[in-house]
């Protein structure tokens, strides 16, 4: 019982390490990522190239003045940005960083929540991740909040939908909701150096799945909960200091979890890039080890790619954006998902 | 374990007074939920008690239904708003205009 | 044991703000509230997938419905508290004392046989093993209703073509002026 209770404190304290001290080294990426594309030369002066300038962030943001409107509506003004970060960790007790590991006489699965259903899991909880913007927008009590929080919900929504076509799309395909199984499948070879990775099963899936990451965790293009240039801030608009650097963090959490399961299932998840097989046929703890180090290179090149396609396209308009979600890709992803289905009706006939 | 058979039953009750007493619809809507969802709950327990999974599908039914009837009646508040700018059942006396 | 008295007493706390809650918009918090909470109580009973698909229907995506609804409709100028009828808390409150009643009779006369099984096999294939091979027609009509419910919320919602011709012309005359 309570070597149960320490292994799941030690997975969970691994869980929000990873991503949490990830997350100034990202918001530095970005930062000069945007002046790299900008040509000019970002925040530099704090530290060897800059890399203390979060750092300085957050202690700005910690000893800035909370500022408490007197218009909001003050309980579910003061819980929005929690039930934000909160619903955003949520999927992440979900993800596995590397496989199962024989250890102290047993199998030792690195995940916090093991369930045979785990991909099932981490999607059921990320669609509660509307409910920390909407909480804010209505709690501002500010119409530009209000109208952020609205778009943020309907966007959400409705590419909610042509994302899980595409999860079921590869769930069919695989014929397994854990985890662990979907990688497996995913670790072999064509030709000896192509990987099976689900994205050469399946590139429309894959498409959908990534236009459906960047709108649901609300990054450019489809941030228009925040649209500066129409609704100031968006569901945000009233909060200041910490508070706001909670919806920031949740933001930016959002995105790595579901980074992390557009990984698993079209990337080959925690499986080790091509090349690293001979050190890792040396010792199962090293194997491990590189299994850790692939998947963060991968979500790492994810955060690139994040980065790369923020400071590239414009923002859409809402009902651009609207009709791309509901006349474009749910009728794609439908389609997608019945030839998906025929297929592997075929192949196990 | 017996004590979810008297929440599911109190979470109906609760559900029945709601919708007698609410007099805006959208509150009628939510105590219907909540009358759902003890339905719900006896259903997953009758489960486990029998040991049928036919009882785990019914609730897979009831949440479809349960979304279409939420869908529809969302929906008609939102006609009804927009013709006579009122949720309150009573002010809609008049079925016809 | 705890953990049921605990998730049954959150369950109750919240479903009672449902119904007493003044404000329209805290009611339908407190019913994402119990309808997680019910979720938890699915995952202790076992019911993994149940849990699931609770959280991801019921939480996910209805109770937002209601949520964006009260916020599309201005919610403040309407309170719960209009005038109220005697007779209908009397009537409703013995009503309410007799189904209660009924259903502790019943579940106490019952308790021995409702003891509690262990599901040998709950798992995603078994279930949907079941579903496919027993009850596939409905399956198949529940699907035909969700797709007449999607048909009809277009249908009431929608603006007729000829509001939506004449709100375009006032908005075009207004910006001409």
């Amino acid at each position: 019982m309570l070597e149960a209770a320490i292994e799941i404190l030690l997975k969970t304290v691994v869980i929000l390490a990873l991503p949490l001290g990830a997350l100034p080294l990202i918001i530095h990426v970005e930062r000069r990522g945007a002046a790299f594309m900008q040509k000019r030369l970002g925040p530099n002066r704090v530290g060897p190239f800059g890399l203390l300038q979060p750092l300085a962030d957050v202690a700005k943001f910690m000893f800035k003045e909370e500022v408490h409107p007197t218009h909001v509506r003050p309980f579910f003004y003061t819980a929005a940005p929690m039930v934000a970060l909160i619903v955003a960790l949520l999927p992440l007790a979900c993800i596995p960083v590397a496989g199962p590991i024989e250890a102290f006489g047993r199998t030792i699965y690195p995940e916090v929540f093991r369930s045979d259903m785990g991909i099932f899991f981490a999607f059921a909880v990320s669609a509660l991740g509307s409910y920390g913007i909407l909480l804010a927008g209505w709690a501002s009590n500010n119409k530009y909040s209000m109208l952020g929080a609205l778009r943020a919900c309907a966007q959400m929504v409705s590419y909610e939908l042509s994302l899980s076509t595409s999860v079921v799309a590869m769930i069919f395909l695989f014929g397994t909701n854990d985890i662990h199984v979907m990688v497996q499948a995913q670790s072999g070879y064509w030709l000896g150096f192509i990987p099976q990775w689900g994205v050469f099963y399946q590139p429309i899936a894959a498409m959908l799945f990534l236009v459906g990451i960047f709108a649901e965790s609300n990054r450019l293009p489809f941030d228009l909960a925040e649209g500066e240039s129409e609704i100031v801030a968006g569901y945000h608009l009233e909060y200041s200091s910490m508070k706001f650097a909670l919806f920031f963090m949740a933001e930016y959490i959002h995105m790595i979890a579901l980074s992390a399961l557009f990984i698993i299932l079209f990337f080959g998840g925690y499986g080790i890039l091509p090349g690293m097989e001979g050190l890792a046929s040396k010792s199962p703890y090293l194997l491990m080890l590189l299994q850790v180090v692939s998947l963060i290179i991968k979500i790492a090149c994810m955060i690139w790619f994040f980065v790369w396609v923020r400071w590239t396209l414009p923002r859409f308009r809402y009902d651009q954006l609207m009709n791309l979600g509901w006349e474009r890709l749910l009728p794609l992803g439908i389609a997608n998902l019945i030839v998906t289905v025929l297929f592997v009706y075929f192949r196990n006939q | 374990m017996s004590i979810y058979y008297y929440l599911s039953a109190f979470l109906f009750c609760l559900g029945l007074l709601g919708s007698i007493f609410k007099k805006d619809l959208i509150s009628i809507l939510l105590c219907l939920e909540l009358m759902m969802s003890g339905v719900a709950v006896l259903f997953v327990l009758f489960s486990k008690s029998t040991g049928f999974l036919d009882s785990q599908l019914m609730v897979i039914f009831m949440m479809i239904i349960s979304a279409c009837e939420v869908a529809i009646g969302l929906s008609l508040i939102i006609a009804l708003y927009r013709k006579k700018q009122t949720i309150y059942t009573d002010d809609i006396k008049i079925i016809t205009e | 044991m705890a953990v049921d008295i605990m998730l049954t007493i959150l369950t109750v706390v919240f479903a009672l703000m449902v119904v007493f809650s003044k404000k329209t918009v805290v009611a339908a918090f407190s019913l994402l509230m119990t309808l997680l909470m019910i979720a938890m109580i699915y995952f202790q009973l076992g019911t993994v997938f149940i849990s699931a698909v609770q959280v991801l229907i019921n939480a996910g995506a209805i109770a937002i419905l209601f949520v964006f609804v009260m916020m599309l409709i201005n919610l403040e100028q309407f309170t719960n508290n209009r005038e109220k009828s005697k007779w209908k808390l009397i009537v409703s409150t013995v009503t309410i004392l007799v189904l209660l009643g009924v259903f502790a009779l019943v579940i106490n006369n019952n308790i021995e046989t409702l003891s509690v099984m262990n599901l040998a096999d709950n798992s995603m294939k078994t279930l949907f093993a079941k579903l496919f091979d027993v009850y596939y027609l409905p399956f198949e009509m529940a699907t035909v209703l969700l797709l007449a419910a999607i048909v009809a919320c277009i249908v009431i919602t929608s603006h007729e073509k000829h509001e939506v011709a004449e709100e375009l012309a006032a908005a075009k005359s207004e910006d001409k002026v």
